[in-house]
């Protein structure tokens, strides 16, 4: 199976430039390659600079002991589940797995109508923005895999409801997205936050893109 | 690449179909293809031997196995 | 499916990303120092023990004893043991290094920079990768899982820069 290619655009953060990527429809072979060969050395870099430097508890990223091959994996087949993810410069630099099927909507004025839900979303740690890391390659992948979840959910009758766990460290950016803060989820292992995303707050977001 | 199907449905399974699809704020076509991937979500479970239960909400007692396999 | 999204809007909506670290997953865990003791601990050698396990991997990935592959490599058996079991203290021969080599149809002079006979020029990502597999391998048979790893990192073991 080959990935469709979207052409979209990142921010090379130290020229300020705008680069050219793809958006691919499909996590492949190549996708978990990137992800042992490139993303894991610069990720136990960070990891070995954060115990150096004695970081707390809330510097650490939460999504740094994920396996994206068991991920993958996993939803090989299956209709419900779909993989995407943005390459740059032939190394992939985010890749986020959704569920079409399996979730229904929390929020009051929503609740149990269909919506996409992120299953799991993670660029790749030279991406990552942080006191301890150095200055991001680019910006920009991850509210492209955001939209992508929320075109999915525009195609699929859903009206572009999206909602997901955030990781304590990435709260602000969903904010910043116009997604709705639920909370502490009880029925999260971690108590991750809860967000969605309400009909609404989708066409500002594709609307605009611009900070609130 | 897109494949069409027509689909024959009784009375009684269209007007199921149209008040699920009210309902659900989705078309027909969206719902039945919610329902070929819940099927298959639940088929996958099963063959790997898992049960699939109702939870009454309020005693917390798993009510029920479905037995669709 | 395709996406229909704008260069203006990309570079607008990336801005939302200052400062952050973008995730999402409800399997996040508390990560910390503790958590991660073993990955922030650089073992020593680490390379060659990656060597050997390698080795082992792909001896594994085609259901090979340590005696066939030694005797299909023409390779004396002690030395494959200890390769395998990464005693870090044992410096291959560079004869035996180039039958593995041959035998799993990697690039050589990348698989001598692995067992430590060659200086290292760009291997970190390459030392890196085989600690990961490595770390993978808890089972007889191979996962798909550690299939689709193998793969990767035989890929990059022989593309063309490795001659």
């Amino acid at each position: 199976m080959t990935a469709t290619v979207t052409p979209i655009f990142l921010k090379n953060v130290a020229s300020g430039q705008a680069i050219n990527a793809e958006l691919l429809d499909a996590v492949e072979q190549q996708q978990l390659i990137d992800w042992v060969m490139h993303w894991l050395p610069v990720r136990d870099k960070y990891l070995h600079a954060l115990k150096t430097a004695q970081a707390p508890a809330a510097a650490w990223p939460q999504s740094a002991h994920w396996n994206w091959v068991s991920k993958v994996v996993q939803i090989q087949g299956l209709l419900a589940h779909r993989a995407l993810c943005v390459v740059c410069e032939n190394v992939t630099q985010g890749m986020m797995r959704i569920d079409v099927a399996g979730k229904r909507c929390r929020i009051a004025s929503q609740k149990g109508l269909d919506l996409v839900y992120v299953d799991y979303l993670e660029i790749a740690p030279w991406n990552w923005e942080g006191p301890y890391f150095d200055p991001p390659r680019y910006r920009g992948v991850g509210t492209v895999l955001l939209r992508a979840a929320i075109e999915t959910s525009l195609a699929e009758g859903f009206k572009g409801r999206i909602g997901l766990h955030s990781l304590p460290q990435s709260t602000i950016f969903y904010e910043r997205c116009g997604l709705t803060n639920c909370g502490p989820d009880p029925a999260s292992q971690w108590k991750l936050p809860y967000f969605e995303m309400t009909p609404e707050n989708t066409q500002a977001f594709l609307g605009k893109g611009t900070r609130q | 690449m897109k494949k069409t199907m027509t689909l024959n449905l009784t009375d009684a399974e269209m007007q199921v179909l149209e008040e699920l699809s009210a309902k659900k704020d989705l078309s027909k076509t969206a719902l039945l293809r919610q329902a070929l991937r819940l099927y298959q979500m639940v088929e996958v479970r099963l063959e790997k031997g898992d049960k699939l239960f109702f939870e009454d909400d309020k005693t917390k007692e798993k009510a029920e196995v479905m037995m669709l396999s | 499916m395709k996406f229909n999204i704008s260069k203006e809007w990309c570079l607008a909506a990336a801005e939302l990303e200052e400062g952050t670290i973008i995730g999402a997953g409800d399997l996040a865990r508390n990560s910390g120092p503790q958590e991660f003791a073993q990955l922030t601990e650089a073992p020593p050698d680490e390379s060659r023990i990656a060597f050997g396990q390698f080795i082992t991997l792909a001896r594994r990935r085609r259901q090979l004893s340590v005696e066939a592959l030694a005797e299909a490599t023409e390779v004396d058996i002690g030395e494959l043991l200890a390769i395998e079991q990464h005693d870090s203290h044992f410096a291959a021969e560079p004869r035996t290094v180039y039958q593995l080599a041959n035998y799993f149809s990697v690039s050589r002079p990348r698989l001598m920079e692995l067992a430590g006979l060659m200086r290292p020029k760009n291997s970190a990502v390459v030392q890196e990768a085989m600690k990961f597999a490595a770390r993978s391998v808890s089972v007889a048979e191979l996962t798909e899982q550690e299939k689709v790893v193998l793969e990767g990192l035989v890929t990059v073991l022989t593309e063309q820069n490795g001659r």
